[in-house]
């Protein structure tokens, strides 16, 4: 966004606070700093001279969810987390990016090979009684920031990538499309499970599967001002996916599939906008191009569902996913209050501001607990991770799963 | 700048972390929703009444200006630290104390949202009626000290009449409370009237009591079409004189209408000249033949297109394009500036000729809309605060404006206050020794001038 067009978004804001209402930061310490009225007015004053990039600057414009809350509600529909990215993106390329994120998006990102080694080893860390031993002896108390709570927050890493333990293509019968799988880190690396349920329901449907080579989507390195390490890393999908020759790319993470989406007016070119055109998230295959076919088996429960920021308001898909829980044999939902809330994962934010983020999940739980659910469906692995880590500290019973996972139950062994 | 010793003191007060003295966080408390806005030199976000009194002790020891800040969503500067000082920011003060369910009281601290109030007490089949369209996110104690209405207000009053009982911060430092639970009480002058709407120059409010009432059990919503305003005031009138009272009933003008329809593409009728939301309330049995007949008055009035709400989607459609006003509107010219006059109920029309009138003399984008059953108009001036030779329009065309409502009978605020944005004319409808009765209050209570100064009474006019 060029800086004509930022001042023009900065002017509309009337400062009727209205944001105060919708903001999970403001909710929970009605800090105005924290607030879009208060980061607007923040980045006028920079823009205008009167204010530097100093330390504090940098803090408060970190402070901020991208949720999107603010910004749909917004009487002067001002694009609130677009300036926030925008000054990042300033803050970039005027301070620079910290050595270790500057090598993670330039290099640990771009390169698949280094990234399945850099999971091996936090495998290998949880796996080979280190982590056990590190926790026993509270030696990570002894680790600043709040590392020891925080170390609860990380998943639990698969022994290798979701990738190499399927085939690229997945061929059917009497296929009516063929759907390209963009399977995302988190699911890569981690929740292996979310990527082995999203086939297994695709397998019971006539579509023929491709699941090419491809990259990080660029997200974490565009929210925190890198935006040529992402451009890299859309070119690099966007090539993988033509390749593959696909009539629709489907996502299982609502951040990743926000971001592919984005391509075309990043890169602005025809390919970049054909691509980000085709893509959709995983529940909208059977809501707009091939009706759900459960399976046989019920599945009993009562499920409710967490709408991820990036898939509300990111891509605008509320209605997609309740409508498949609703199809789902056996599967009572229930809709909790304020499902569309922001959990607090929001990236890594749950990792730079553990306790802020915990806070605005707590809240979560509790709403999760008030619906008496006793499973809680999403459509991305980030808000999985930090919901499941948020019903933990609450000791909650309930289980959190990708909503593939739930319909995946339903063809049983 | 304030001195080491007063910010170590306020530390140890408040706490370290509910301290902010770095230019970006005073930079978040500098404004609130007037386009004005002063950098304050400290701000505080005390707990509890006991640190407030600490804190007023400590500026009337060191002469420094206190300005005592709830959401900062105020449209008169009431909130804005115009001498500098401290802003003291009451909103993690935001307890619901307790909800008296056999006395009908609600207990609060200052920091409470408004809505939240409202949802918590609708939870039980209570009702807090107030209910001014920041309510989301503005705080009881600003509502409070600003006496805030809302549209409801036509049937059910404002602000102040709701507030049984207050706690307060007295401009020495001492904590008072003034009337409780009770419904009746006259000892001695009315301080809670004095302090509602006084916009914090006289105390800090601490703590709140709320009359509540028994939950309507029902609503139902109308929308009239009119070619004339004249018409549109015609029906309120007539609609009152058949002994039915509205819950609201708001009126947008025919540029209003316009923008909205632009801007959103509702429906709405571009050649109208006015359009009427009105909205009864009551037991269900009853709704029904009231909606009817409202219906009819409007239509003998010469309404030439009346819808009613029959869905719960169909009231949200008709409520959507006066919510679309304030988004619409802004689309003409970037700055609003929003007045809040009120006149005496049937001078609507006169009032909008006049409006109409000052502004095509001065060459000025003006919208009308506002609450038609208490006369209170929201005259919406847009324009673009970056043109210096539009601004100096704007101003003269305010002050024509002032007088005009004062002229009718009316007054220069119906529900944002005075704060500094009207402060040059106040006069105008107190006269002088009205103006002397309400400055020796301020004098004679905080002899320092230490609360919320530069506000009310120290208009440019003033000298």
């Amino acid at each position: 966004m060029d800086k004509d067009t930022v001042q023009e978004y900065l002017n509309r804001c009337s400062k009727c606070g209205g944001c105060q209402a919708v903001c999970p930061l403001y909710g929970e310490t009605q800090s105005e700093p924290l607030v879009a009225r208060g980061k607007l007015f923040l980045i006028k004053n920079y823009l205008d001279g009167e204010l530097d990039l100093s330390p504090k600057m940098m803090d408060l414009m970190n402070l901020c969810l991208l949720c999107k809350a603010c910004t749909v509600q917004c009487p002067n529909s001002i694009p609130v987390d677009e300036l926030v990215l925008s000054i990042r993106q300033e803050i970039a390329d005027q301070k620079g990016i910290s050595f270790v994120k500057k090598n993670v998006f330039q290099h640990l990102l771009q390169n698949n090979g280094r990234l399945t080694t850099a999971a091996k080893g936090a495998y290998l860390y949880q796996h080979s009684g280190l982590q056990w031993l590190l926790r026993k002896t509270h030696l990570l108390n002894l680790l600043p920031g709040g590392i020891a709570d925080k170390e609860g927050l990380l998943p639990r890493m698969s022994r290798s990538p979701f990738r190499a333990q399927i085939p690229q293509i997945i061929s059917s019968p009497h296929p009516r499309l063929r759907v390209g799988y963009y399977t995302g880190c988190l699911t890569n690396y981690v929740f292996t499970e979310t990527g082995r349920a999203v086939l297994q329901v695709l397998k019971n449907h006539p579509v023929e599967v491709s699941i090419p080579e491809q990259w990080c989507c660029g997200l974490p390195a565009l929210a925190n001002g890198d935006q040529e390490s992402a451009l890299q890393l859309a070119r690099r999908n966007i090539e993988a996916f033509q390749k593959a020759g696909v009539d629709v790319i489907i996502t299982d993470c609502a951040s990743c599939g926000s971001m592919l989406r984005q391509y075309g007016d990043l890169l602005g070119s025809e390919e970049a906008r054909s691509f980000a055109g085709k893509v959709i998230d995983f529940s909208r295959l059977f809501d707009d191009l091939i009706d759900f076919e459960p399976g046989e088996k019920e599945v009993k429960a009562v499920a409710t569902y967490h709408d991820p920021c990036h898939l509300r308001r990111g891509q605008g898909v509320a209605e997609a996913p309740r409508k498949l829980i609703r199809a789902i044999p056996g599967v009572t939902f229930q809709e909790m209050k304020e499902a569309d809330r922001c959990c607090g994962a929001a990236g890594s934010f749950n990792l730079s501001h553990y306790h802020l983020s915990t806070k605005i999940g707590r809240r979560k739980a509790l709403n999760i607990r008030n619906s008496g659910a006793d499973i809680v469906t999403t459509g991305c692995p980030s808000c999985i991770m930090q919901i499941g880590h948020v019903l933990e500290l609450e000791e909650l019973p309930v289980q959190v799963m990708h909503l593939a996972e739930l319909a995946s139950k339903t063809y049983g062994e | 700048m304030l001195s080491n010793t007063v910010i170590k003191e306020i530390k140890k007060i408040a706490g370290k972390e509910n301290v902010l003295t770095t230019e970006e966080e005073l930079l978040c408390y500098a404004y609130d929703s007037t386009p004005q806005s002063y950098t304050p030199q400290l701000v505080v976000r005390p707990r509890f009444a006991a640190e407030i009194q600490d804190i007023v002790k400590l500026a009337n020891k060191y002469r420094i200006p206190l300005v005592p800040r709830g959401a900062g969503t105020g449209l008169s500067g009431g909130s804005l630290p115009v001498e500098g000082g401290i802003v003291v920011d009451l909103t993690r003060m935001n307890k619901i104390l307790e909800i008296d369910e056999d006395n009908l009281v609600a207990v609060v601290e200052p920091g409470v949202v408004t809505l939240q109030i409202q949802l918590e007490v609708e939870a039980k089949g209570l009702f807090y009626p107030p209910d001014p369209a920041s309510l989301k996110t503005s705080t009881i104690g600003g509502n409070v000290a600003e006496c805030a209405g809302g549209p409801r207000a036509f049937k059910y009053g404002v602000t102040r009449d709701y507030v049984l009982g207050l706690e307060v911060v007295t401009p020495g430092g001492e904590l008072i409370k003034t009337g409780g639970k009770t419904v009746k009480s006259v000892t001695g002058y009315d301080l809670i009237r004095l302090y509602t709407g006084s916009e914090g120059t006289l105390g800090i409010i601490t703590k709140v009591y709320l009359r509540l009432l028994p939950k309507p059990e029902s609503k139902k919503t109308l929308m009239a079409v009119y070619d004339s305003i004249d018409d549109a005031a015609q029906s309120v009138s007539q609609i009152i004189k058949r002994g039915i009272i509205p819950v609201t009933l708001e009126m947008m003008d025919d540029r209003t209408i316009q923008c909205v329809e632009k801007h959103r593409s509702m429906g709405l009728p571009l050649d109208a000249g006015a359009i009427l939301i009105i909205e009864v309330d009551g037991p269900r049995v009853l709704l029904d033949s009231q909606a009817r007949e409202v219906a009819q008055v409007c239509s003998d009035c010469g309404a030439r297109e009346i819808k009613i709400a029959e869905t719960e989607e169909e009231r949200e459609g008709i409520w959507a394009a006066r919510r679309a006003v304030s988004a619409a509107v802004v689309q003409i010219k970037p700055t609003k500036i929003s007045e809040d006059i009120s006149v005496p109920r049937m001078a609507i029309p006169e009032m909008v000729r006049r409006l109409k009138e000052i502004a095509s003399r001065h060459n000025l984008d003006l919208v009308i809309f506002g609450h038609a059953g208490d006369g209170n108009l929201h005259p919406n001036i847009l324009c673009d605060r970056t043109d210096r030779e539009e601004m100096e329009r704007v101003e003269k065309a305010v002050g024509e404006l002032f007088k005009a409502a004062v002229e009718l009978g009316g007054s220069l605020s119906g529900e944002h206050g005075i704060g500094t944005m009207k402060a040059p004319y106040l006069k105008v409808e107190t006269g002088e020794a009205g103006f002397e009765v309400m400055k020796r209050i301020k004098e004679a209570l905080d002899p320092n001038n230490i609360l919320n100064p530069g506000k009310i009474f120290w208009g440019e006019s003033d000298g």
